[in-house]
């Protein structure tokens, strides 16, 4: 059109034109500045706001891995316990029903008596208490257990301190702070100062972290309970998962007809794919719960309600892998005389494979980050032991971290954060082997 | 081979999906002022015995006291921790279905506890202010108005010039049974207003007047999380928490508790019996269940000992308040020898 | 109450060892089945109608399949059989009460409980001879069953094969009944998914409908107060038991409000600047980034709002004399919004790369500016996709749970205020659930109801979206 124009225009008046190019170029020229302005302005916003995100993550990070690194080293106290029959109430017995009764709490406490015999009120005593950790009691039952034969010698053990004490050899408690404001009272720091300069107390390898389930004392908690869990629940998962959802992906793509009622699972999937976690809890809880019947509280029916989330996942990755792999392997494959199933089976599905694998690693990372609708099916008990079947009860690790974060110690805080940490580590070590799968099985047709 | 593998799935799954163990594992509920000691034993008693750790969750008392007497059975839990003592109706609602032989354990005394953050201006309420805040219906004369107080200094210029914001226990918490006995009704009946209704003798009114606590946002119902009640102070200065001393204890360093009635809630003030509110715990058990569920008598057996419930045991350092001598004497006697619960004794 | 199959540690092993028997049987009729076909046409593959490979797996499938369901059925009808054996076997004072009258089915499944778990020798405390006895005895049926299940499935196995054995011939459609099978194992699992919606709209609108028959819907959908905690007994007084959800629904619309103000115009941004401008090199590294942020659990984002956001938002609202909440739907809707930008800006990311570049080198040669033609002429042409986009972020946004349990409000207050504490429909749900649950209480049934309400919108949400989207990919394929 402008074209055109322009050429009547130049054989009716050239010198018109000439002044309305220049008048056009003017006001072009003067825009262009601010139309580059413009343009470095809408640039400078896309960069700030992947900056922005950018630093989002890199904060996060940086809280969580600051708040908690600390937490896989646990203060420990050489403490030397001179043992006896008497001190742990069992008199002369050594069977192993007496090493049971005994009260090794009282034992600990001698000892304690003994390394500070100057410290006499009931208040002063029982703050002194305090300071060791239950754990200590248990060392050394350990220890007895394993040798009886040690009582009545003096025994030298490393026993945890009380979380508040580790808090404060990590240097998380102000001691500038008035004394009732904070949780270790002045005595308490006297005697902490005393250990510091025996040199019985340390920094030791938090071994309780990863070899203990949950526990009420932080300093005797641990994450390996919930990361039992949640293998034993990805593991029904993956279980069920992989296989209906492949098998659902290639009859999908591959058999189905088109018609309406295929419509309405391609629908349907995609629907399910974007449904609230928290409502697969809630189906879990009425239909697994309450109308089968489950064990609240365990991994089966926790690896249930993720199979039924991760399923849609799965489908949709398994479809876009069968998808990608191009029609000729299909038609050479027809062409010599395949059948359509082993044509699928034996060059589609391998082919798509790969694809299929990098989906189902993503959604079992997913499932394996899913915390809400495992709420609703009552894994967020008080576990201490060690899931020994998937239908004991058992919490997972993001459950763990929850419910660590709502604790009130705040030894519970770092410990929060190391859990987060494993869990990530997990999720990292997932997410990298599903790139390399991808990267190194990707094919370009 | 991937047939197999999916015909293995599958069945794996028709096998394993229904299946119920031979439970081994005793189950706990209720009150999540006893939770916190109830984990303690329940730990202690898993790591120095061959029985498995209980399994506790914490579904506050009346909540948990609903559950333990829907039957016996092993989908049952087999104890309830209370923070109140159980209602002649709960008592009834378990005889009605079937639970009949329970078996009461008192463990100590716990005071409630008015608190707030550390750095919040201190708290001097008396029964009656607290009722003001927090009942629904206040008397102005003699008649009943919805409570019009939005600050704690509109009850008494002495109180804090500060909205009145209360974190409390929902009704399914004994904590909630037992303050709306010792503050709200203790306060209420003193009341003139409330004095005219009882003289009327319609006990029903009265009832909901001094019981009713508003619902306008000024008391925000919890939860059955204590240690949740104890973040949110921590974050809020302005917010006023009612929880047991317990948790009072753990987070003094976050925390401080209001005088109630001019006396501080310390320990020597609650066991001595001068800080008002405070009121005994306990657990109930199946006695049913004893014998069929492994550990049970044991369990008993390990929170009863004087290491553990003694002026000098662990759960003290937890915070609980243990009971005198003879007390505990009672108590543990009702332990071993599983004396059952009438009727008459509640 | 229903009588699940009891499967003990050692009884689990057991099954598992069986399975895995008629497994390798299955292998083995496999090669036989292959090998006797290669056999009937004296070497000469050619004259099967099927490839050897097919016979051997009709073979396996037929000594497989009904041996493992036979299993899985004596294993579930076995708990009822051996109840009934170890109890009636009982002496009858045991089955009594003292009163003479009979045991209750709990009372007997305690029994029951004592009796397994001494059989599995776990110590229970007060075992009587009796017990020990049943106890034996329990054991004894118990191995009894598992040698004849054994036996039976064994067996059944090697009848299968055999029966399968007799068919192969030169002629047999070996292959056309394995690929039936196979056909209906995968018809069967792509019906998991409907099943899935199914299960999740029946068991919410039944346990709805039982609300609804409690609680008016309209009092539900339209009432501003909440306040579910109702009296547990007769003899107490609770709240009113009002379920207005009005403020519920308000709450969730503000945070997520908050949440997509800052997802979409930071995730839009990114997804422009990664697909116009970016180079190679910082679009291999920077892409990965956003995704890890997409990749980390939600309870981490709660942690995260909970212990350092909102504190942090407190303080900067007190310095500057606001009065921010410890729960401000601020620090929970933001943190939300981080959690979504890399959603917002993967899906923006596709629909942008989408636009034929036929349209761009357009407006360039008519001497537009990169971000002229970005603003005129890509964003109206992928503008229904971005849309779709972010409703599906929405949708996202209104079901998350985590972040906003730890780090909204539990009060329902009806506030548009975003530095107030609020609460949303999924805490809710939550606050309800967790704890003690009473399928006869409005309360906890409340939670259903939410969860319906929830249900749908997001559905709707999803399936404009997911029309939307689809409409603009054909549009450009």
């Amino acid at each position: 059109m402008a074209t055109a124009e322009q050429q009547v225009e130049m054989t009716t008046s050239q010198k018109d034109i000439l002044s309305r190019q220049s008048r056009i170029s003017e006001t072009v020229n003067a825009g262009l500045k601010s139309r580059y302005r413009s343009e470095a302005r809408f640039r400078a916003y896309g960069a700030g706001a992947i900056v922005l995100a950018l630093v989002m993550l890199v904060l996060l990070f940086v809280t969580i891995i600051g708040k908690g690194y600390t937490a896989f080293v646990q203060t420990e106290l050489q403490l030397t316990i001179a043992t006896s029959g008497e001190a742990l109430g069992i008199g002369n017995d050594r069977d192993a029903a007496a090493l049971n009764r005994a009260d090794y709490q009282a034992q600990i406490k001698a000892s304690l008596r003994d390394m500070f015999p100057d410290v006499t009120g009931r208040k002063e005593r029982r703050d002194l208490y305090g300071m060791v950790s239950d754990g200590a009691a248990y060392a050394l039952r350990d220890a007895l257990a394993e040798n009886p034969a040690l009582i009545g010698q003096k025994v030298t053990l490393q026993v945890p301190v009380a979380s508040d004490i580790d808090m404060l050899h990590k240097g998380q408690i102000d001691r500038t702070v008035a004394e009732a404001e904070r949780k270790v009272n002045d005595f308490q720091i006297g005697i902490y100062d005393r250990w510091v300069s025996m040199g019985t107390i340390g920094l030791h390898f938090n071994t309780a972290l990863f070899t203990q389930g949950d526990s009420r004392q932080p300093e005797l908690a641990g994450i390996w309970g919930a990361a039992v869990g949640s293998f034993y629940t990805l593991i029904v998962t993956l279980a069920l998962s992989f296989p209906i959802g492949v098998a659902a992906a290639v009859y999908l793509e591959e058999f189905a007809p088109k018609n309406r009622w295929t419509d309405l699972i391609e629908v349907n999937i995609n629907n399910l794919a974007a449904v609230p976690s928290i409502v697969f809890g809630l189906l879990g809880l009425a239909v697994f719960l309450q109308f089968f019947g489950m064990p609240r509280s365990a991994p089966v029916a926790g690896g249930l309600v993720l199979t039924l989330m991760n399923l849609p996942i799965i489908i949709i990755a398994s479809r876009a892998a069968l998808k990608s792999v191009p029609p000729s392997i299909r038609e050479a494959a027809l062409g010599l005389g395949a059948s359509k199933l082993q044509t699928i089976l034996h060059h589609v599905l391998p082919l798509a494979m790969p694809g299929m694998l990098t989906g189902t690693i993503i959604g079992m990372a997913h499932a394996l980050g899913e915390t809400a609708p495992l709420l609703m099916i009552g894994m967020v008990a008080f576990v201490v032991d060690i899931p020994m079947t998937p239908m004991d009860s058992a919490t997972v690790l993001p459950v763990q971290i929850y419910l660590w974060a709502d604790s009130p110690e705040r030894a519970f805080v770092e410990r929060t954060s190391a859990a987060i940490m494993v869990l990530l580590a997990f999720l990292v070590t997932m997410n990298a082997a599903a790139v390399l799968l991808r990267k190194k099985f990707e094919r370009r047709w | 081979m991937l047939k197999k593998t999916l015909a293995l799935a599958v069945l794996a799954t028709v096998a394993t999906a229904g299946a119920a163990e031979a439970r081994d594992t005793i189950r706990i509920v209720g009150s999540s002022t006893v939770y916190p000691f109830s984990t303690v034993v329940a730990e202690n008693f898993g790591k120095s015995t061959s029985f498995k750790t209980p399994v506790i969750e914490s579904t506050g008392s009346g909540g948990g006291i609903k559950l333990f007497c829907a039957g016996v059975g092993t989908e049952h839990p087999d104890i309830v921790n209370a923070s109140r003592r159980m209602k002649k109706s709960e008592f009834e609602t378990c005889d009605k279905n079937g639970v009949k032989d329970i078996v009461e354990v008192r463990v100590g005394y716990d005071g409630i506890v008015i608190a707030n953050a550390k750095a919040a201006p201190a708290f001097d309420v008396t029964r009656e202010q607290l009722f003001m805040a927090l009942a629904k219906e206040v008397p102005q004369g003699d008649k009943w108005v919805a409570n019009p107080y939005k600050k704690w200094s509109d009850i008494n210029p002495s109180l804090p010039n500060e909205e009145i914001e209360v974190l409390g226990p929902p009704p399914t918490s004994g904590t909630r049974d037992a303050f709306t006995e010792l503050v709200m009704d203790a306060a209420c009946e003193k009341l003139p207003a409330a004095k005219a209704l009882k003289d009327a003798g319609d006990d029903k009114t009265l009832k909901q007047k001094c019981q009713s606590v508003r619902e306008d946002g000024a008391y925000i119902e919890a939860g059955e999380n204590d240690n949740l009640i104890v973040q949110k102070l921590g974050a809020n200065q302005t917010a006023v928490g009612i929880f047991g001393y317990s948790f009072l204890e753990e987070n003094a360093d976050k925390i401080k508790g209001a005088k109630v009635d001019g006396k501080e809630p310390t320990f020597d003030n609650i066991s001595s019996g001068a800080y008002p509110v405070s009121r005994p715990l306990q657990f109930y058990v199946k006695k049913a269940h004893i014998g069929t569920i492994p550990g049970i008598q044991e369990y008993l057996n390990e929170f009863t000992a004087d290491k553990a419930w003694g002026p000098e045991g662990y759960l003290a350092d937890k915070g609980l308040i243990p009971m005198p001598d003879a007390e505990r004497a009672k108590y543990k006697e009702a332990a071993t020898k599983l004396k059952t619960l009438t009727a008459g004794d509640l | 109450m229903p009588d699940g199959p009891y499967l003990g540690n050692a009884q689990f092993m057991q099954s598992l060892a069986l399975i895995l028997v008629v497994l390798v049987l299955a292998v083995v009729g496999f090669r036989f089945g292959r090998g006797q076909s290669i056999k009937v046409v004296e070497g000469n593959a050619r004259r099967l109608h099927s490839l050897p490979g097919y016979h051997g797996l009709y073979v396996a499938l037929w000594c497989g399949g009904p041996a493992l369901i036979l299993l899985a059925v004596w294993l579930s009808l076995e708990p009822t059989i051996l109840k009934h054996l170890v109890l009636g076997a009982l002496p009858t004072e045991m089955l009594q009460k003292p009163d003479g009258s009979p045991l209750g089915v709990a009372r007997l499944e305690l029994l029951l409980n004592d009796i397994r778990n001494t059989a599995a020798g776990n110590v229970a405390s007060t075992a009587n001879a009796y017990i020990q006895d049943a106890a034996a005895r329990y054991q004894s049926l118990q191995q009894t069953s598992y040698a004849a299940m054994a036996v039976v499935v064994l067996s059944l196995a090697v009848a299968g094969a055999a029966w399968a054995f007799r068919f192969i011939h030169a002629d047999f459609r070996a292959r056309n009944r394995v690929e039936m099978i196979i056909r209906g194992f995968m018809i069967a699992c792509s019906m998991v998914a409907i099943l899935t919606t199914v299960g999740i709209i029946l068991s919410l609108l039944f346990e709805s409908m039982r609300f609804f028959a409690v609680v008016p819907v309209t009092d539900f959908l339209f009432g501003l107060d909440w306040s579910p905690q109702m009296a547990l007994r007769a003899d107490q007084v609770g709240s009113s038991g009002a379920f207005g959800a009005v403020p519920l629904f308000l709450g969730t619309l503000l945070i997520s409000g908050i949440a997509m103000a800052v997802a979409v115009p930071v995730g839009l941004l990114s997804a422009i600047y990664m697909a116009e401008y970016a180079p190679r090199k910082v679009r291999a590294v920077v892409k990965p980034l956003l995704e890890i942020l997409a990749g980390i659990p939600t309870v981490v984002y709660g942690f995260f709002a909970a212990l350092t956001v909102a504190p942090a938002f407190r303080g900067l609202g007190e310095s500057i004399g606001l009065d921010v909440s410890s729960e401000s739907a601020l620090a929970a809707g933001i943190v939300m919004g981080i959690m979504i930008v890399p959603f917002v800006s993967s899906l923006s990311d596709d629909v942008i790369t989408a636009v034929p570049n036929s349209m761009r080198e357009g407006s360039y040669g008519l001497g537009a500016t990169k971000s002229e033609t970005i603003k005129r002429v890509i964003i109206p042409a992928a503008l229904p996709g971005i849309v779709g986009g972010v409703l599906l972020a929405v949708s996202r946004a209104i079901g998350e749970t985590m972040i906003v349990v730890m780090a909204a409000g539990l009060s329902a207050n009806l506030s548009v205020n975003p530095l107030e504490a609020v609460t949303t429909v999924t805490v809710q749900i939550v606050t309800l659930l967790v704890g003690d649950q009473e399928f006869d209480s409005p309360k906890t049934l409340a939670a259903f109801a939410l969860g319906l309400v929830l249900f749908m919108v997001t559905l709707a949400l999803n399936v404009v979206a997911l029309h939307v989207v689809r409409k603009y990919r054909e549009q450009y394929e």
